[in-house]
């Protein structure tokens, strides 16, 4: 079965489909989830440091999202790409260590992930401003510290008011991994550019493209209508 | 109120608390001491301050001065460099509200846990008894409140009146030394205010300790064992309800009275 399909894929588009684009595509995937969940570590605790009623890391939070949020992805790809090699090794350098060699897909990873950590913090702040304040009073009120009550309270009833935001902001994230052809990885659009360009049928395979995209954004689509419903559990619907 | 017998600590001992919200004074020194198994009602018209005092008593409201003892022990304050005075040890904070448990005007259930989860919530996280065991004591104070059958229902799926009693059994679920109610039938609409009452007279028959803030004259007149009113941030009636409300000393009471008791 499975030799069936590959010979069948690999019979595709040229020969190109399988495994040079889909390899690509797998690339893409890879890329986006790394980055989603630095995304999300980021966007938590950017979210928290702005409701904070502590300046400086509200002042930190503000910033950061702020900046990101003002300056183009592309921009920002290379500062962080580039900026960030040197950086590291200026650091290595007076720490004594060699010279350190950051992966293009750490560092797009990174930067994918750093970006969306702003829109992600924005959201979240968004959600958890929408927990009525009573809930949080009474678990304070029942004695849980202020990370129980995030925990246990604050987090599981702010998911669902995240979800639509959270949603666009990963469909867009995983389209933003298209950018990373600029610092060298081969995703499945630099990829299918290349097939398109060898086989001078560039359409064809911008439309391959196309569709591999509306299939990881239809798969994603459903797994947040599950999501949405798990977490709207208890909510009476209208 | 019987006399203290014994050297045994008072339930509550509230001395002359003070809050302000900026520049206005809202408590303006209260002072209060409870025996175990005291159902206090305390009244007073809106802005009289007896909200805040409640929230004071559990710190939701830092008070500016006094101090709170529960069952003897001090709840240890500390001024900062601002001037601000915050709790010395939020772990004593955390430990004494667990033995207070609040039930509030909105209820304030966990709207994505249901009934069960909301009364196992606090006993299994915060006092870290054994799931199964606050399991059975649950069922018991669902029982108590007459919400067993709504166990698995989330809050927005019960009226008000059940989700007081819902509230209700989450305090109970923390066999609290002391229970502050909150005008805990002020959000009900006037048909489920007697489930929310009986459940309450049924806890003060019980012996429960209970200060409660509230405008249910009936209650405070024939369940609870001490009346307090507030005026303007101060107490301005103190003493047992029939004496109390058959004669006033306080002016403002009497008029308190007259506007409600029509």
């Amino acid at each position: 079965m499975h030799e069936f399909l590959t010979d069948l894929l690999s019979g595709v588009l040229g020969g190109y489909l399988y495994p040079f684009i889909l390899e690509g595509m797998l690339l893409t995937i890879q890329l986006a989830v790394f980055s989603l969940f630095i995304a999300l570590a980021l966007g938590l605790l950017g979210a928290t440091a702005k409701l904070s009623s502590n300046r400086i890391a509200r002042l930190v939070a503000g910033t950061y999202t702020t900046l990101i949020r003002g300056v183009p992805d592309i921009v920002l790809m290379f500062i962080i790409f580039f900026g960030g090699q040197l950086l590291v090794n200026v650091i290595g350098d007076k720490l004594g260590l060699d010279y350190i060699e950051i992966s293009e897909f750490t560092a797009g990873v990174t930067t994918i992930g750093f970006i969306f950590g702003a829109y992600m913090a924005e959201t979240f702040r968004g959600a958890i401003l929408a927990v009525p304040r009573g809930e949080i009073e009474a678990g304070y009120a029942y004695g849980m510290t202020s990370f129980q009550v995030f925990r246990r309270i604050t987090f599981p009833a702010c998911v669902r008011h995240a979800i639509p935001g959270f949603g666009n902001n990963w469909l867009v994230l995983a389209k933003t991994t298209a950018l990373v052809s600029v610092i060298g990885l081969e995703d499945m659009v630099f990829r299918a550019t290349q097939a398109g360009g060898s086989l001078r049928q560039p359409f064809t395979f911008l439309f391959v493209v196309a569709i591999l995209y509306l299939v990881i954004t239809a798969v994603s689509d459903g797994g947040l209508r599950w999501m949405e419903k798990r977490y709207s559990a208890g909510v009476r619907r209208a | 109120m019987p006399e203290q017998v014994s050297d045994a600590p008072y339930a509550l001992e509230v001395d002359n608390i003070h809050k302000s919200f900026g520049s206005v004074e809202v408590l303006k020194g209260i002072s209060l001491a409870a025996d175990d198994h005291d159902v206090i009602s305390i009244l007073g018209s809106s802005g009289s301050g007896k909200s805040t005092f409640l929230r004071c008593i559990n710190l939701l409201e830092t008070p500016t001065s006094g101090s709170v003892r529960v069952k003897g022990e001090l709840i240890e304050m500390k001024q900062l460099r601002n001037g601000q005075i915050v709790p010395s040890d939020r772990k004593q904070v955390d430990r004494i509200r667990s033995r207070l448990a609040m039930v509030f005007q909105q209820f304030n259930l966990w709207s994505h846990m249901t009934v069960m989860e909301n009364v196992c919530e606090a006993p299994v996280h915060v006092l870290k008894i054994p799931k199964k065991e606050v399991q059975e004591h649950a069922e018991s104070v669902l029982h108590r409140v007459g919400l067993f059958d709504r166990k698995d229902y989330y809050p927005a799926h019960l009226s008000g009146g059940q989700q007081q009693r819902a509230a209700i059994a989450r305090a109970l679920a923390m066999n609290p030394d002391l229970m502050l109610f909150d005008e805990p039938t002020s959000a009900l609409d006037p048909e489920l205010v007697g489930e929310v009452l009986r459940v309450m007279r049924g806890l003060a028959e019980d012996g429960t300790t209970m200060l409660v803030v509230t405008h249910e004259m009936g209650f405070a007149r024939e369940v609870s064992n001490r009346v307090m009113f507030l005026h303007q941030g101060r107490v301005e009636e103190d003493g047992v309800p029939a004496e109390v409300f058959n004669n006033p000393k306080s002016e403002r009471f009497k008029d308190f009275l007259s506007g409600n008791l029509k």
